[in-house]
């Protein structure tokens, strides 16, 4: 080959790092739409979102997710631009304010919720989750966006969302409390699952207190069995 | 069941998988028993799924927005080249006033190739200071072609009978040329910003036999290029001739578009391309 120029490593390695980051698109932009909850802005965030990433492409460390980089990028750049003073503390550091505690409806209609999946009622099922989801507050959300459609680890969340691995599960699980409890009334209305009152099984008395002492026993355990 | 208050923290961490072996089986082992937990976990694994599903689905990325962000991205690579190579964008000259000069000072951009050739005076316009910033303009859209062709942008374009897509970034009709007569292999298309004037141009590379060959269309109207290099006839299309950093240069318009073709061949070669990418 005879070329006299040929591209300068540089050059050359931002293009492949680009072109990697580009197959990441939709993905990035299917967050971004529930971030923002408005096309046009999410559009706007995603381009941002990769700009900036190319600009600090050299701190990115090759071989690590580079999703999970880019998603990191993406949700700094909306936290900082939409919620000027971060996140709101005031729903997570208060009591629980949500009366369900976690066995909050008994197995047969915990099961009658999940028979719409396999039945013809897809599009309106996947409009209310889509709708419940856009109800939470911002910060499970992001969590649960990560974790139940990106399917990053805790600790991948834990860096995007700057925070420890415990704050990650909690704002999970009461994300996830939230959609359900949702859904539930959702299903209700449309006659999926009957009425059913709140439980007051045994186990129920084990719900969001006693878990946040439980994590960081969890926590210890995980680390000491790594 | 004390089971079940030791284990409910651990419900969504076995979703998740992020349990370890040893408080997975544990898990594994309560499942078989209580019916309750087994409902919290398939209602968390399904709701896992239909949020999967639902937010994937919901916002499909269009080609307009791929496009944007391709364009941005390329926009970003110019930017930092740019920098990287000291160029200062101060002292550019807006296109609109480049466009009438351009005509008015056709005959002293013959010499543009010779950069540092005394400009002759022009009898209808006494101000030859801006025959010298045509002349060096028109230099450096030429130094920016070769750029181009020497450190090619990633393909936006990756089907050929697609290049059309790239027409509303360029402003003119972009069509493929009919290359394959010279055995040239379509290698991918995209636009990249030029200087002088800041405008976005088509690049459609080829290899052919092993030589890289870059079609530049574009609005003629406002990138007067073919002016600087020497006029040259083939297959009655009249072709501008030069070579710039030990590349060939051809250029040439028609019906106010733009073409030009670089490569490492010699001229009369890049000549003949751009003839027949009419």
């Amino acid at each position: 080959m005879s070329r006299k120029g040929s591209p300068n490593p540089n050059t050359t390695e931002a293009y492949a790092l680009e072109q990697e980051a580009l197959t990441h698109l939709e993905s990035l932009l299917a967050v971004a739409v529930r971030l923002t909850r408005n096309r046009a802005e999410a559009e706007d965030l995603v381009q941002d979102t990769l700009v900036k990433a190319m600009r600090a492409r050299r701190q990115f460390m090759p071989g690590t997710n580079l999703r999970a980089w880019l998603l990191r990028i993406l949700t700094n750049t909306f936290i900082n631009r939409y919620r000027r003073g971060g996140l709101e503390k005031s729903l997570l550091e208060g009591p629980d304010a949500d009366p369900l505690a976690d066995g909050w409806v008994g197995a047969a209609t915990m099961e009658g919720m999940r028979d719409p999946e396999s039945q013809a009622l897809r599009p309106l099922i996947q409009a209310e989750v889509v709708r419940a989801l856009d109800e939470l507050p911002d910060e499970f959300r992001i969590a649960v966006v990560l974790a139940d459609v990106e399917e990053l680890s805790y600790r991948e969340i834990a860096e995007v969302m700057g925070c420890p691995i415990g704050t990650v599960m909690s704002r999970l699980h009461r994300g996830r409390r939230m959609l359900k409890a949702k859904l539930y009334d959702q299903a209700r209305a449309i006659g999926l699952v009957g009425p059913e009152p709140v439980l007051v099984e045994a186990e129920n008395d084990a719900a969001p207190k006693a878990k946040a002492v439980d994590l960081d026993s969890f926590r210890a355990r995980r680390r000491s069995s790594r | 069941m004390t089971s079940c208050r030791r284990l409910l923290p651990l419900l969504d961490a076995f979703v998740d998988r992020e349990l370890s072996p040893d408080e997975t089986l544990e898990v594994e082992q309560h499942l078989l028993d209580c019916r309750t937990c087994r409902a919290r976990v398939a209602l968390q694994h399904s709701l896992k799924l239909s949020l999967r599903r639902a937010v994937r689905e919901s916002e499909p990325a269009t080609d307009g927005f791929r496009r944007r962000v391709v364009s941005a991205l390329a926009a970003e690579r110019e930017r930092e080249r740019a920098r990287a190579h000291g160029v200062s964008r101060g002292h550019m000259l807006p296109w609109r006033s480049i466009v009438p000069l351009a005509a008015a000072a056709a005959v002293a951009l013959l010499l543009g190739m010779r950069a540092n050739q005394q400009q002759p005076p022009d009898p209808t316009d006494g101000s030859q200071r801006d025959f010298t910033n045509n002349a060096s303009m028109v230099d450096r859209l030429l130094d920016d072609f070769v750029m181009h062709h020497a450190n090619p942008p990633l393909p936006e374009v990756v089907d050929e009978a697609l290049v059309g897509r790239l027409e509303p970034e360029v402003g003119v009709p972009v069509r493929a040329p009919s290359l394959r007569q010279y055995g040239a292999e379509w290698e991918g298309g995209s636009t990249v910003w030029v200087n002088s004037p800041h405008r976005r141009v088509a690049t459609l590379r080829y290899n052919l036999g092993g030589h890289h060959v870059t079609v530049f269309m574009y609005d003629a109207s406002r990138i007067p290029l073919g002016a600087s290099l020497e006029p040259r006839v083939v297959h009655n299309v009249p072709v501008y001739v030069g070579t710039r950093r030990g590349y060939s240069i051809a250029a040439s318009e028609k019906r106010g578009m733009g073409y030009a073709v670089t490569s490492d061949l010699d001229g009369s070669e890049s000549a003949e391309l751009l003839a027949a990418s009419f």
